[in-house]
């Protein structure tokens, strides 16, 4: 539906004023009275669609179908409408007109209409209607018409237009595969023939057919790109006037880009390379601004492609003899030095290996050397390590020693002043980070020895320790090491008055790196289903608090750091501290565009951590919401009349990907059945079945839904080659198409198996009714558990779930089996035993696997016992496992429901047919009522587990308790593990205690965490259980 | 480790360095779009080598609507500069520069009389930024935003509207000297 592009529609002038004066007041009896009149005595009928339109806004359901059956007729007479009239007829229409029915009635109108008059200057409006409501078959003959009509007259929009639309439609859901094809070879051919024009003529006007502006060849790469051959486009790409050189000139960059990565996408390495020399040529010539041409892009691919050329010795010496051109000329702006700096250090790496580089000789090689100019240049700057990281994972070991003890030691030496030395010794820090994440560093040792398995399988060749990956002995002294030049840094008021000046305070790197180091010694991995049955069951806790603690107590001290909250925010998630996190995360104002990529950090799965948070005073997943509607409230793109109107062609086929892509969003799926979990978490009522909200409306199984989340702005100290930071960090698995799509299945059973009919419903025909309803329940039943089914089985789905989530789905896609098989089996028939054997005993098994996992932590954690090895009791592996206990209560709801659901279908077809032989077979009921029991008794245990939790966490000593899982109790000061263990984590320890200021400086923050975990704890308290 | 390029609107997924610092507002998506859609070349990004968006500038060319043309405060065919934002590890680098340059050199190609901006007055840095670049104040405009970005005890705050000319103003008729003093309130700004 759409929301009306202009508002109502004047009257012609011809209309009397007495009709004019009630129309415009919303009179609109008298306007049906005196409309009717008017038409009585002029026999216009246009008065007749003024009638209709006034009765269009009353409030009868007959009435306001009048302006739908008037539409129709003027479908079905075939005679040319009057333009008024549909304008009318539109507005009238405007608020239950759906699109589909608009490129059946109204668009083919409009598309006639323009037919006849395609001078007309309403003929532009009848394209504008029909692209609001996105009916692009008849925007496109309207835009061939007019292209027609005004072929001769300059106004090369129209068949811009045209061509544009034609394209849209060659790759419309709205088209059959076989116009599609049409579609394609159409468009390819008018712009074959425009591109022709431009070539064989001297010079193209304004009034020819031929390529002019920019977005007009930026039209033709495009397409030529997406349905042409790549032998069309590469021959094409020649031409001296239309070929990506040639408009680089111009200074027409983009097109060249385009150019670019179609031959990277192809493997075109020696065309990339033609192309990225001479383009720098026309830089250095001064025929082009550097602007187009400086990009480090341009530079990377420039060396890569010299790297695999067959002359790889000439063509590199010729990317080196441009960049040192390049390196002459006065007028470069610091941006261009600094790409132009990453370039030399680039082309350095993708030299051949020299004999002896990686031999015993010196490590410091031309590629160590580079690096080391480079750093020289910008260690100060923010971006150095980022810059560096890459090509430092690269190295050979003999290297990073070269860099770590002869280059960089060298340049601190030479560093003066204070300030630059705590700069390069904290980048420094990093690497050393960056190296523990790095597969050279290690050698193999022998994985069994004595037939024993080693669980320290490699040596690491840095600090010589056997280890395993990372090496934890390298981490420790990165921890102490970070911790001295912090504390340098907090005792000299030289240095902290020197802060503010710099590009950034070193304290929050080397923060981060304490952090980040201490979480890995933790324990702390990526997680997959499978592994670790609670987030932090597998970590070390008084290691993983300490790293927080450093981390919370710096953002104290820098506030506006977004690198830092953003990991606090995961942290606290992973803590089970919902509420602090979200503290943390208000401030960071993700609002308005940047929440699709940007919420799921903070709001996925939040329901099953923290539905307490969804009782705030402000709707937690309003914004979210409303981006959604008023982004998407109508199925045309926003603002793509803009783009027709201003001839921005590329931008209506971005905009409209786009949309298209923002309609399947992950996020969109996210933020819409979290919310339904958090209200009915709390017995709120759910206004709208999922599968009928306007937001899913054209989502199937088909569809493929996309993560787009952004972590752009996280600091990841982590190799390339292993898992970036973020993904140590979540509770599970990243947003996904599987997931999204289970969770969206979930819903539309849960809003099936919870759909009651209004109480007061009572059918014309009851029994017609029923077998309607049968038939319904029925079909969509076995449509759920055929795409849950189907969902569930993908290969790709296990890594795309935490274990309680694979739990869940999998119980409820059975249990729509078991529904359905209860259902469809009467007393008569004979009961199908084995089948429902199956999927009693398969949900039975599943839910006893999730419940274990859950009170096996519940039990323990009502003795209060303290886990030997790790000095915490249960309680905070119940804290940090909220999200298994969520996934308990859904499942076990979810078995209830269904068995209820069983049971009010059998009372209802008992009270429909007192014969009884519709009802359902006993047997069936009975299984369900099993299965119900069963969940009935998991939901009691929930209830004492978190009532038990409210009860410990309301009881005190907590302040000492956290202190002591943090630190270490008394035991910590000595030998628990053998003299040696003791002494490292001792080391650590003290680091971290120098850093935020002993255990007193700890202690607000333990008020905080363990406040927000009683605030979490009350939020469940708060959750219905039936 | 930056490529200036235009805009496009998946960029949006990749704003998080530039948006996230508080000093960059970050408005609906019609807002960009509109950008995209009516002067794609006047909306540019600057992205580091893993795509994300380091910079961005966002404007466009227009003129007072017609009924203003007698008022003293009408706009010639301008360009004006709507958003301009770099990510903090991207500063001083020169990208703010020349992603305006750019905007200035589509200012000259389209005949524009001068380029315009409203900037806070409180927001030293950029006044300075746009300063070094040949951008004097035009005017004040009294209490232009809603909210003050470093007071809180107060509810607005004053805009200054920065100018520079392009080549169209041979006679730098549209610049003046002391633009601070001359004062005019938001009504007046179109
Ligand atoms: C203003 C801003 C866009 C500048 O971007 P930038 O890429 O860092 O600026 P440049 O490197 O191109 O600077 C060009 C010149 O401007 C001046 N300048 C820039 N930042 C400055 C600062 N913080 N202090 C003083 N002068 C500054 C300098 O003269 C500089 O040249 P130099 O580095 O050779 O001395 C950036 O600081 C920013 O994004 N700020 C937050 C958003 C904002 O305030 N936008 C403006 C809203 S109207």
């Amino acid at each position: 539906m759409s929301y009306g592009r202009y508002g109502r529609p004047a009257l012609k002038n011809s209309v009397d004023v007495q009709l004019q004066t009630a129309f415009t007041d919303s009179n609109w009896n008298t306007v049906i009275r005196l409309a009717d009149k008017r038409f009585k005595t002029l026999k216009d009928p246009y008065y007749e669609a003024i009638r209709i339109a006034a009765e269009s806004q009353l409030d009868g359901t007959t009435e306001r179908c009048t302006a739908l059956i008037a539409i129709d007729e003027l479908v079905k007479s075939k005679a040319v409408p009057d333009y008024d009239t549909l304008e009318l007829l539109e507005w009238a229409a405007r608020d239950y007109l759906y699109d589909t029915e608009y490129a059946e009635t109204l668009g083919p109108l409009r598309a006639r209409w323009v037919k006849a008059n395609p001078k007309s200057k309403f003929s532009v409006k009848c394209l504008q209607s029909c692209l609001e409501y996105w009916d692009l078959v008849s925007a496109q003959q309207i835009a061939t018409t007019l292209d027609k009509a005004f072929a001769n007259s300059g106004d090369r929009q129209y068949m811009f237009w045209s061509i544009t639309l034609t394209y849209l439609l060659s790759v419309s859901p709205q088209c059959s595969e076989a116009s599609k094809k049409v579609y394609s070879l159409l468009v390819v051919k008018q712009l074959e023939r425009a591109a022709d024009i431009t070539e064989n003529a001297e010079k193209v006007e304004s009034k020819d057919r031929g390529l002019l502006q920019e977005e007009e060849i930026s039209l033709y790469y495009r397409v030529m790109l997406s349905h042409g051959s790549k032998e069309d486009f590469i021959s094409r790409m020649q031409s001296p006037k239309l070929g990506p050189l040639a408009q680089l000139k111009e200074g027409r960059k983009d097109l060249f880009y385009q150019a670019l990565n179609a031959y990277e996408s192809w493997g075109e390495w020696d065309r990339i390379y033609d192309l990225c020399r001479q383009a720098l040529r026309l830089g250095l010539d001064g025929v082009t601004p550097t602007f187009s041409v400086c990009d480090y892009k341009v530079w990377k691919k420039f060396a890569l492609a010299a790297s695999k050329s067959k002359d790889q010795e000439t063509a590199l010496g010729e990317v080196q003899s441009i960049l040192k051109e390049f390196i002459a000329l006065k007028t470069n702006t610091a941006m261009y030095k600094k790409n132009i700096a990453l370039a030399l250090l680039d082309t350095a790496f993708r030299q051949p290996e020299v004999p002896g580089s990686s031999g015993n000789d010196s490590g410091v090689t031309p590629r160590v050397i580079q690096i080391g100019l480079y750093l020289d240049s910008y260690f100060d700057k923010l971006s150095a390590f980022d810059d560096v990281k890459d090509f430092v994972a690269e190295l050979s070991f003999e290297e990073v020693k070269g860099l770590m003890e002869e280059v960089l030691p060298k340049m601190l030496e030479e560093k003066s002043d204070k300030s630059s030395q705590v700069i390069l010794k904290s980048l420094i820090c990093k690497l050393r980070y960056l190296l523990t994440t790095c597969t050279q560093t290690l050698s193999h040792n022998a994985s069994v020895v004595d037939g024993q398995e080693q669980d320290k399988p490699y040596q690491c060749r840095l600090c010589s320790t056997l280890t395993s990956l990372p090496c934890e002995s390298c981490l420790r002294s990165v921890v102490t090491e970070a911790a001295q030049i912090y504390q340098q840094i907090v005792d000299d008021s030289e240095l902290l008055a020197a802060i503010p000046r710099l590009d950034k305070d070193p304290r929050i790197d080397l923060a981060l790196v304490m952090g980040n180091s201490i979480l890995k010694l933790s324990g702390l991995r990526p997680r997959t289903s499978d592994v670790a049955p609670a987030p932090l069951r597998d970590v070390n806790p008084s290691l993983f608090l300490q790293a927080v603690l450093v981390l919370d107590t710096q953002l104290k001290v820098t506030p506006s750091d977004v690198a830092l909250r953003l990991l606090l925010a995961q942290l606290y998630l992973l803590l089970g501290c919902a509420s602090y996190a979200y503290q943390i995360w208000t401030p960071l104002e993700v609002k308005r565009t940047i929440q699709d990529s940007l919420s799921p950090l903070f709001f996925d799965r939040i329901s099953s951590l923290s539905p307490g948070l969804f009782t705030g005073t402000r709707p937690l997943m309003e914004p979210l919401r409303s981006y959604y509607n008023n982004s998407l409230h109508s199925s045309c793109p926003l603002r793509i009349w803009d783009a027709f109107s201003s001839g921005s062609y590329s931008s209506i086929l971005e905009m409209t990907e786009f949309d298209s892509k923002l309609r399947r969003s992950c996020t969109l799926m996210m933020s819409i059945v979290e919310e339904r979990r958090a209200t009915r978490a709390f017995g709120g009522k759910i206004e709208c079945e999922i599968g009928d909200l306007a937001l899913t409306e054209n989502i199937d199984d088909t569809t493929t839904l996309l993560n787009k989340t952004d972590y752009g702005s996280f600091v990841n100290l982590e190799s390339p080659h292993g898992p970036p930071i973020q993904e140590f960090l979540r509770i599970g698995p990243e947003l996904s198409n599987e997931r999204a799509h289970l969770s969206f299945l979930s819903e539309q059973y849960l809003d099936l198996i919870h759909h009651k009919p209004p109480k007061d419903h009572r059918p014309y025909k009851p029994s017609e009714a029923a077998l309607k309803e049968r038939a319904y329940t029925f079909e969509t039943l076995s449509q759920l558990n055929n795409s849950l089914t189907s969902f569930i089985h993908r290969p790709t789905t296990p890594a795309a779930l935490t274990s309680p989530e694979a739990t869940y789905y999998t119980i409820i896609s059975l249990l729509s089996a078991a529904v359905l098989t209860a259902l469809s089996t009467t007393r008569a028939d004979p009961y199908p035993s084995e089948t429902m054997s199956v999927i009693t005993s398969s949900i039975r098994t599943a839910f006893t696997g999730l419940r274990t996992r859950f009170t096996s932590s519940s039990s323990s954690s009502s003795s209060s016992s303290t886990n030997s090895t790790n000095g915490v009791d249960e309680t905070f592996y119940s804290l940090t496992d909220m999200h298994t206990l969520s996934h308990v209560r859904e499942t076990a709801l979810a078995m209830r429901h269904s068995a209820a659901f069983v049971q009010a279908w059998n009372d209802r077809e008992l009270a429909r047919d007192r014969s009884g032989k519709s009802t359902l077979h006993k047997d069936g009921l009975a299984e369900l009522k099993a299965l119900d029991a069963m969940a009935a008794k998991t939901i009691t245990e929930v209830k004492g587990h978190i009532q038990k939790l409210k009860e410990q966490l309301g009881g005190g000593g907590w302040l000492d308790k956290m202190l002591d899982w943090t630190f270490g109790g008394a035991a910590a000061e000595g030998t628990t593990e053998g003299e040696g263990e003791g002494e490292k984590t001792a080391k650590v320890r003290k680091a971290v205690e120098d850093v935020v200021g002993g255990r007193e400086g700890a202690e607000e923050w333990v008020g905080k965490v363990v406040e927000s975990w009683g605030q979490g704890v009350k939020g469940w308290g708060l959750v219905r259980m039936e | 480790m930056a490529n200036f390029r235009q805009f496009r609107p998946d960029d949006l997924n990749k704003f998080s360095k530039c948006n996230l610092d508080p000093f960059t507002e970050t408005y609906e998506l019609g807002f960009y779009l509109q950008y995209h859609a009516k002067w794609p070349s006047l909306f540019q990004v600057a992205e580091d080598q893993h795509g994300n968006i380091i910079g961005y500038i966002m404007g466009k060319l227009e003129s007072s609507p017609d009924y203003y043309k007698f008022s003293e405060h009408y706009l010639p065919w301008h360009a004006h500069i709507t958003a301009v934002t770099v990510a903090p590890e991207a500063r001083r680098l020169g990208i703010g520069k020349m992603l305006t340059e750019q905007l200035e050199a589509a200012a000259d190609a389209n005949d524009a009389w001068f380029v315009d901006l409203f900037v806070r007055s409180t927001n030293h840095k950029a006044i300075q930024f746009y300063k070094s670049m040949g951008y004097s104040i035009f005017r004040t405009v009294k209490d232009y935003y809603g909210d003050h970005s470093s007071d809180p005890t107060k509810s607005s705050e004053d805009a200054y509207d920065m100018r520079k000319p392009m080549k169209r103003d041979v006679k730098k008729e549209h610049i003046r000297e002391n633009g601070e003093k001359f004062e005019v309130d938001p009504s007046d700004v179109w």
